[in-house]
């Protein structure tokens, strides 16, 4: 793609998602969440081709629904209220519909059905961008609208972790599979989100350099499939070392930094006795973590069923490095190193 | 609820139900996002004229430009999915099927 023009779209995704960020009044946060949209779709149909193009028209339909029941539930509220503010929301009915409206965009479940899709049809680095970036207006949104009904975000919370993990177990398309962790890692944030924003918080932060790390990972082994993950060892022997480990963080294994998320929203959902909901989210956990070990044994564990010779390569292009594989060992490092600084990075975020 | 909030209710929600259930082509689905923002365009300026304040008066404008906006990458995008899959029936969007 043109330089210029993509300097001129990911500004405008910058834009878009510092405009929701601070904005306290709906219309401005609906703008934000319209730019963003707007800027997205041209680096998801740049490619011209036939499941593109079906990414990019689902994305948006999508994300124009929910923008639009956005701004007619803030209105009705605003015209019942007599004021358009986003932290002090008031009518019930609207508040819901409001929060809807931002899970449909973020993608969970019952809502979630476009995700795998779309993420399917588009680049691995545009799938990326969609993944984390995105995420990041409709949570700080929800973070700031108070007294959701609290068991409309539990259920979708629990509902997300459990579809993120029955979803992602028939798939060999490692897009879908990131996008059904997309899912079932948003599931968890959501759970702790009316009791703990700062913990949500971290949670998302975590999760956003853990999903940035694998979208790498795969851009830089060229891999779009599971089978195609087997042959990494030739290509690239770090990664292969090190991609392990990295999937065993997304599941939630302790000592990596995937962990600390999973362990403080269990230990807070357990002080506040929703015993039933911590022991549902643990387990559905379970789910995802099978289809995490699933590429870790195809990357690391196994060899592919090829002539051993011929797996090797001997021309290798140089230089092997993608505009975002200088990202990789700071995305990397912060993916598997973060347990031990726990307590100060909570205190930066309490 | 006011009668005024009950008809642009009324006219977002058909909206809203059509682009949710018309299952041929994508063109209603466009329609019906545009009469859900037609309402809310409604919405705003009664509002802004109930409360006599100028201060609100912009918020129809903006409205206005953007969802302009999005119906013309909508359209493009349209465009695209006609190019692409030979016509818009929601039917052909069937490549990315988990």
């Amino acid at each position: 793609m043109n330089p210029y023009l993509l300097i001129v779209l990911l500004t405008s995704l910058g834009l878009g998602t510092a405009l929701t960020l601070s904005s306290t009044h709906w219309l401005l946060a609906w703008l934000g969440l319209e730019v963003g949209t707007l800027a997205i779709l041209p680096l998801m149909a740049q490619r011209h081709h036939p499941r593109a193009t079906e990414a990019a028209t689902k994305y948006f339909i999508v994300q124009a629904t929910a923008a639009a029941t956005l701004l007619f539930a803030a209105f009705n509220n605003a015209w019942l209220q007599g004021h358009s503010d986003i932290q002090h929301m008031s009518h019930p009915l609207f508040t819901s519909m409001i929060t809807l409206a931002l899970l449909l965009k973020l993608g969970l479940a019952p809502m979630h059905t476009w995700m795998p899709q779309v993420i399917q049809g588009v680049s691995l680095n545009t799938g990326l961008i969609v993944s984390t970036w995105q995420k990041i207006a409709p949570f700080i949104l929800l973070l700031q609208i108070k007294q959701i009904h609290p068991p409309l975000l539990t259920i979708i919370g629990l509902a997300s972790i459990l579809i993120g993990g029955w979803g992602g177990l028939n798939q060999t398309q490692l897009r879908k599979i990131l996008a059904y962790s997309s899912i079932a890692h948003l599931g968890w944030i959501l759970l702790i989100l009316q009791h703990s924003t700062a913990l949500a918080t971290y949670a998302l932060l975590i999760y956003i350099f853990m999903t940035s790390a694998t979208f790498i990972t795969l851009k830089k082994c060229k891999a779009t499939t599971i089978n195609m993950l087997t042959t990494t060892w030739t290509k690239a022997p770090t990664i292969t070392l090190v991609a392990p480990l990295m999937l065993l963080s997304l599941g939630g294994l302790p000592p990596l930094s995937g962990f600390a998320p999973k362990w403080f929203i269990l230990q807070e959902l357990t002080q506040l006795n929703f015993i039933p909901h911590a022991s549902i989210a643990a387990m559905a956990a379970l789910l995802s973590l099978s289809y995490y070990l699933r590429l870790s044994y195809s990357i690391t564990l196994s060899l592919s069923p090829n002539n051993l010779p011929e797996c090797l390569q001997w021309r290798v292009n140089y230089p092997i490095s993608t505009p975002l594989s200088s990202a990789l060992p700071a995305a990397l490092a912060l993916t598997l190193f973060l347990l031990p600084l726990t307590p100060s990075a909570l205190t930066l975020i309490i | 609820m006011t009668p005024i909030q009950m008809t642009f209710s009324t006219m977002f929600l058909l909206g809203l139900m059509g682009l949710t259930f018309h299952r041929t082509h994508l063109l209603s689905a466009l329609l019906c996002l545009e009469s859900m923002m037609l309402s809310l365009f409604l919405a705003t300026s009664l509002w802004a004229l109930q409360l006599s304040t100028i201060n609100i008066a912009t918020v129809p404008m903006l409205l206005l430009a953007f969802s302009a906006c999005e119906a013309s990458s909508g359209l493009a995008l349209l465009v695209a999915t006609a190019r692409t899959h030979g016509s818009d029936h929601m039917q052909n969007l069937n490549l990315l099927q988990c």
